[in-house]
């Protein structure tokens, strides 16, 4: 990985970040907990650590799934 | 000085910041700002090889979702 | 040796298009496309059997959780 890729991947993860800071509907802050997701894993891919990344990409989405019902009571009320 | 090492102590500024002053001051948004500096520590512990801890780390974080998620409810439920 | 490139400035355009977007609705499709560019990136990352193992196990993970949140959104809106 060059610095080229470090810059790219890095941008999709700071982006993710800084976007789900500043977003104030909920919908739109988990979909950038996914974006963070996205620009993350491909570090660690580099590093080798490929069941780590296996174990990561199938924990992360349960556990955005497990903050869903709230969000559906959350809209349901209003 | 690694680009992950670098990378994941501006994540993790970025998200404790966001978990401490949120910009919208519920529970729920608290709650998913919370994941942020998950994310920002995940990168610090891969920088220095820690591959046990990395996995330990985000089983915890999950199971720690988990566990908030049913108390913001209850909360939610008796108000 | 440049697919790599190309598929990461597709995420980064897709990223910035999808932060962009004011419609939820609308960001769904470009969180999708930085989604495939992602798993082809890990792909092409690293030459090694397991790589094919963990971009499966990304693209299975993200199109989940992508389609329980676009349920999730479409299903509270019609109910409330």
């Amino acid at each position: 990985m060059d610095e080229i890729l470090v810059l790219l991947f890095a941008a999709v993860a700071l982006i993710g970040a800084l976007g789900t800071y500043l977003q104030r509907d909920p919908f739109n802050k988990l979909i950038a907990i996914g974006i963070t997701y996205g620009g993350v894993l491909p570090f660690i891919i580099d590093r080798g650590y490929l069941d780590v990344a296996i174990v990561v990409s199938l924990i992360i989405p349960i556990s955005t799934i497990i903050i869903l019902p709230l969000m559906r009571r959350d809209l349901r009320d209003t | 000085m690694t680009p992950e090492f670098i990378l994941g102590c501006i994540i993790l500024i970025i998200g404790v910041i966001a978990a401490g002053f949120p910009r919208e001051k519920t529970y729920l948004s608290r709650l998913i700002n919370l994941e942020i500096p998950a994310f920002g520590l995940l990168l610090i512990m891969l920088a220095y090889d820690e591959m046990l801890a990395l996995m330990t780390f985000i089983a915890v974080t999950a199971i720690s979702t988990f566990v908030l998620m049913r108390v913001i409810e209850r909360k939610e439920a008796a108000r | 040796m440049i697919a790599i490139y190309v598929v990461a400035a597709i995420a980064v355009f897709a990223v910035i298009r999808a932060t962009i977007e004011r419609n939820t609705g609308r960001k769904l499709p470009y969180v999708n496309v930085m989604n495939f560019a992602v798993a082809g990136a890990v792909v092409l990352l690293l030459d090694h059997p397991l790589a094919l193992a963990a971009a499966a196990a990304y693209f299975v993970g993200s199109t989940l959780e992508a389609n329980a949140v676009a349920s999730t959104y479409a299903g509270g809106e019609r109910r409330g």
